[in-house]
């Protein structure tokens, strides 16, 4: 079952993975986003502005990284290929273009990112999927009877890990009525998926380790972890009118 | 759950976490690199191929320099886009310690057909066959072109899977690797 399924999604058709989390999400997202008190136009059209910047970003930020090979060979700056592209940029123009977005159309914070987090936990899925599929994300060895042979070696499913706690999460979120605060929906997914990254990291093999060991993964989701729920006392501390 | 109640708990959640971090530190990055496997950050699997004029390599012989070893087919339509690219900055990085290890895989390929290749695109760089496909499962190749950018203690730094690879994804690999 495992292994056609890698056969099925091996890379680069891994990245099909992250397309139909992408489109479902956001077909989730849209059906909840008057709920939060954002229209479905807005909502797609943040989405749209904000996946193209994604993907300008990307190739951005990795051209400027490496000007001086793009300096000798500038074809390279319009190839097709997607390996020419740094994340952190990508996810910072997205965020950038869509805050811009937001700005202009008036659209208020917390309720825009409660209504944008079905979208974002339905792709934490299809990343623990595409990740199962291409075997990255890998876990140490193990003598665990539930360990997957990946890499020459029988190793901890992270990506199942991954994908069963990021199903969780959406589920659990998805099953709420009442949203308390505005916020508070899109701080829970935050808190809840740094809560399971801060867990499952513990039994990956890959990822830089600091501070003699640890792994840099579970500081950083510790951070956001802690973030979010300072976040979510402030908004538990709003007065209901001032939200 | 009243404020002091939630404070409490995200205390708790937050010292079991750092408690879970301490315990789980290792140094598990590093034994990737003791294991022989064909992902970034692994050792890359060993071989010892010949050319189509006899002439032998091994991979593990090779270590101190850069290597890409690229897996290809003549009938693979971005295994041949990808090749002139291959070739051009083969003559541009030799001499810093770039090799390129072209790995045939003549398990699925027609060998008659690879010298014409090799002549239509002024292939200077050597040319292995894998006859019993031992180096194409060593790397579990499932899709072609599949290539493995090696750094001077043989661990695997980048793996592209697919193609074509533009000349400017190469360059970065490449002098990426070199550093």
């Amino acid at each position: 079952m495992l292994a056609l399924f890698q056969n099925l999604f091996a890379p680069p058709r891994h990245m099909i993975l992250l397309v139909i989390a992408a489109w479902l999400g956001l077909t989730l997202a849209e059906r909840r986003a008057e709920r939060h008190g954002v229209s479905r136009d807005d909502l797609n059209n943040l989405t749209f502005y904000g996946l193209i910047a994604f993907v300008l970003g990307g190739r951005i930020a990795y051209v400027l990284q490496n000007l001086s090979a793009f300096a000798k060979s500038p074809l390279g700056i319009v190839s097709i290929n997607p390996d020419l592209f740094d994340t952190t940029g990508a996810v910072f123009t997205a965020v950038i273009v869509a805050m811009v977005y937001g700005q202009r159309k008036r659209l208020l914070l917390w309720n825009t990112l409660d209504a944008l987090t079905s979208f974002f936990a339905v792709i934490a899925v299809g990343l623990g999927l595409s990740h199962l599929a291409a075997g990255t994300a890998f876990g140490l060895p193990t003598d665990l009877p539930w360990g997957i042979n990946l890499w020459n070696a029988t190793r901890h499913p992270t990506q199942i890990y991954e994908t069963l706690a990021s199903l969780l999460t959406f589920g659990l979120l998805w099953s709420l009525k009442a949203n308390p605060r505005p916020g508070v929906f899109f701080l829970l997914f935050t808190s809840l998926t740094a809560l399971s990254h801060l867990f499952i990291q513990a039994f990956r093999a890959d990822g830089a380790r600091i501070f003699s060991g640890l792994h840099q993964g579970q500081v950083i989701a510790w951070v956001v972890l802690a973030a979010s729920f300072v976040l979510l006392e402030a908004r538990f501390a709003k007065r209901p009118d001032r939200v | 759950m009243n404020q002091l109640q939630r404070i409490i708990l995200y205390l708790l959640v937050l010292i079991a976490g750092a408690a879970w971090i301490a315990l789980s530190a290792d140094t598990g990055a590093a034994t990737n690199e003791a294991t022989s496997a064909p992902q970034a950050g692994f050792t890359a699997p060993d071989f010892t191929l010949e050319t189509l004029s006899g002439e032998t390599y091994t991979l593990s012989s090779l270590q101190g320099n850069v290597v890409l070893v690229n897996f290809w087919a003549t009938w693979c339509p971005p295994c041949r886009e990808e090749m002139p690219a291959i070739q051009k900055l083969y003559e541009e990085y030799k001499d810093q310690g770039f090799i390129v290890l072209a790995v045939n895989s003549t398990i699925q390929d027609n060998p008659a057909e690879i010298p014409a290749f090799i002549e239509e695109y002024s292939l200077a760089f050597p040319i292995l066959l894998d006859k019993s496909g031992e180096a194409t499962r060593a790397y579990q190749i499932r899709s072609l072109p599949s290539s493995f950018f090696i750094n001077r203690l043989g661990i695997i730094t980048e793996v592209v899977i697919g193609g074509p690879m533009s000349e400017a994804l190469l360059r970065t690999r490449i002098e990426e690797a070199l550093k």
